[in-house]
């Protein structure tokens, strides 16, 4: 079973290719040049699938780092709306 | 594919000294995950391939596509939606939806399909592959009708863009995405994404951008279908055992539930109709067989399959000398039987052929398969010569037959074949079969080289270059054109790159009278072959070696005089086609 901050870890590396796991989980919009207005439609984007979770407009302005969205995907699981656990069968059926 | 895999498959580099293909990709709405997707459906299609995407101008797509430099691209992708032949028919503007602002809508969107269409057409002058998507998305609610209702300004505004899709598609260089395709693979209902587009300009959900990336990709890959297909017979081609049912008991009617069976016949008799080879294998009685075939209401007509191979011995053999008469090799063909244990035993003996089981009676999955068989054989579009292969493969058995049935030399038949060759060295008609047999040809082939449209149209441009292509006919009909040569001229000796002749036109002493025209026509001394030996040119190693005394290496030159020496008598009436 994957945990969430393997998977979140996962999303981030996927969308910004050139940083290391410390990096990523110190990485912020504010001390990270590369998280521009693309890269944060796309990390959304990438979240909402991974997670299954679907995020509105007015929450975007809260995901604004590594830690961030990590509070803001684990307050979603406590109310039953995001799916923060996966195994690797599962992804290889999708 | 999701998201977070496509922009895993993007991060892993392309290995060093990869081709690049270079890929404009061009629309109206902001290109984000498309232009991912994209990227990486082609990488994971050709993982030993760079992708290089570039896009355009947000909110331009025509000005894109005007703008596009094809000298910086070999592709052109244009994906149209609605809000690019009207801003009013998107939802990123405050234009009005009355009712009086129809017509207004309706001569817009003429205005900016004429000019979508011009563009387009310029684009694809230039001879790159042009990749076009239709609009996929749903209009928005602007008719006065209720949205389950198709009312007729809703149905004349489609009928505008079906009408410009015909129109465009009957270009050369054009490929269309086929909107059944789009449906079968994104359903209508979940591809608009209202958020997305309000916020960053990118109306798709992810599916569908996926969906839609993944059919643009397979547009763009240079087709190369398949060769023949060879059918079993009974309980496929149609139903019932002929050695038990006998001649009149077998059927492929809608009245005794078997019409699948007729729809297969269809559907083999139009591949046929698109110079696909069918044989038939099939362990059955012969002289049944051939009263079979004599039945009026079979549907493809038994003109259509040669050779059938009818008799009891194992598939694999038949499969074995239908392949020898077609003289193509296994990889080019589909074999279709309803015995799993014919398929496992055709399969051993054939690793290289698709071996499709014809599944009983689940008639959906045999409509599956009637789809997956046209994409299998599917052509963008129909030669001459494809009309020409079957009868042309006749009269090579005629040939054999002549040669080795009745003791007569090779030369004795060839004399007496009254056969003509036409060569052509117009490099300005960008000769479509011409690139076709040099992307399709694997036995007779100098190197195997396979060229894109884009490296086919820069040889060919280059002013050393010449193209050599080669018509043949004799007394037993046309094989149309039948052979390719690329090369350069350069001080007093040619060097050829490419060399391809079709298989059909072997053992008629036609290369030796395309190199002998080759040392008239430019009066060289020598030529210089880029040769490459593959796995499966063997039968041009074979008459290199034949002339040069010794089995040919790379860059391997034959001089004239040496030439001479060593060429058989020949017959040929040779002819040079003039251009205006």
């Amino acid at each position: 079973m994957l945990d969430l901050e393997t998977r979140l870890m996962r999303c981030f590396s996927s969308v910004f290719a050139e940083l290391s796991p410390e990096e990523i989980r110190a990485a912020s919009a504010e001390s990270l040049s590369a998280w521009d207005s693309l890269a944060a439609v796309t990390l959304i984007a990438v979240l909402q699938q991974e997670f299954e979770v679907q995020i509105s407009l007015a929450d975007y302005p809260k995901l604004k780092s590594f830690d961030a969205v990590e509070r803001y995907l684990r307050s979603r699981n406590g109310a039953g709306q995001a799916k923060l656990h996966s195994t690797a069968a599962g992804r290889e059926a999708q | 594919m999701n998201l977070i895999d496509a922009l895993q498959i993007l991060k892993q580099p392309a290995p060093r000294d990869a081709a690049v293909l270079r890929v404009f990709l061009a629309c109206g709405f902001t290109p984000l995950h498309l232009q991912t997707f994209l990227a990486a459906q082609l990488r994971q299609q050709a993982p030993q391939q760079n992708v290089e995407l570039k896009t355009g101008l947000f909110g331009d797509l025509a000005g894109n596509i005007e703008r596009w430099d094809a000298s910086t691209s070999d592709v052109l992708v244009a994906v149209i939606e609605w809000q690019d032949l009207d801003l009013r028919l998107g939802v990123r503007n405050s234009g009005m939806w009355r009712v009086e602002s129809l017509p207004d809508v309706f001569q817009s969107v003429r205005l900016a399909l004429a000019r979508l269409e011009r563009a387009l057409k310029q684009a694809s002058s230039s001879g790159r592959t042009v990749c076009i998507s239709m609009p996929t998305l749903p209009l928005p609610p602007l008719f006065s009708e209720a949205t389950y209702q198709a009312g007729n300004a809703e149905l004349q505004l489609r009928n505008l863009v079906s009408s410009f899709a015909a129109s465009i598609s009957s270009v050369r260089s054009v490929r269309v995405v086929g909107s059944q395709s789009v449906d079968e693979r994104s359903p209508a209902s979940a591809r608009f994404d209202i958020q997305s587009e309000l916020l960053a300009g990118f109306p798709y959900q992810l599916p569908h951008a996926s969906a839609l990336a993944g059919l643009l990709a397979e547009l763009i890959k240079t087709q190369c279908p398949k060769k023949g297909l060879i059918t079993d017979l009974d309980d496929t081609l149609w139903a019932g055992i002929l050695g038990e049912v006998g001649i009149e008991g077998v059927s492929w009617h809608l009245d005794q539930h078997t019409q699948f069976h007729g729809l297969y016949q269809r559907l083999l008799d139009s591949l046929a109709s698109a110079g696909i080879l069918i044989g038939a294998a099939s362990k059955n009685d012969p002289a049944l067989v051939a009263q079979a075939f004599e039945r009026k209401d079979l549907i493809v007509s038994k003109e259509s399959i040669f050779p059938i191979e009818a008799h009891w011995s194992q598939k694999s053999e038949s499969v074995g000398r239908i392949l020898k008469t077609w003289n193509i090799g296994p990889e080019a063909v589909v074999f279709i039987d309803d015995n799993v244990m014919e398929l496992a035993e055709v399969q051993a003996a054939f690793p290289e052929v698709e071996c499709l089981l014809f599944p009983g009676d689940d008639t959906q999955a045999i409509w599956n398969l009637l789809k997956r068989l046209r994409d299998i054989f599917g052509k963008s579009a129909i030669s001459k010569e494809d009309s020409l292969r079957l009868q042309s493969i006749r009269a090579a058995g005629v040939l054999q037959e002549s040669v080795n049935g009745h003791g007569r030399s090779l030369d004795d038949f060839l004399r007496g074949a009254g056969a003509s060759i036409e060569f052509d060295f117009d490099k300005q008609s960008r000769d479509s079969r011409a690139f076709e047999l040099i992307n399709k040809t694997n036995q007779f082939n100098l190197n195997g080289r396979r060229l894109t449209e884009s490296s086919w149209t820069a040889y060919l441009n280059d002013p050393t270059s010449f193209l050599m292509t080669v018509s043949y006919e004799d007394k037993y009909g046309p094989l149309g054109k039948i052979a390719v040569l690329l090369g350069k001229i350069q001080r007093d000796a040619l060097h050829i790159d490419s060399w391809v002749m079709s298989c059909r036109a072997f053992s008629r002493r036609i290369e030796h009278q395309c190199l002998n025209q080759l040392l008239e026509r430019f009066e060289c001394e020598g030529i210089l072959f880029n040769f490459a030996a593959t796995p499966r040119n063997g039968p041009l190693q074979e008459f290199l070696a034949g002339l040069l005394g010794f089995a040919p290496t790379a860059g391997v030159c034959l001089s004239r005089r040496f030439f001479q020496e060593k060429c058989p008598p020949l017959f040929h009436r040779v002819k040079e086609s003039v251009h205006a």
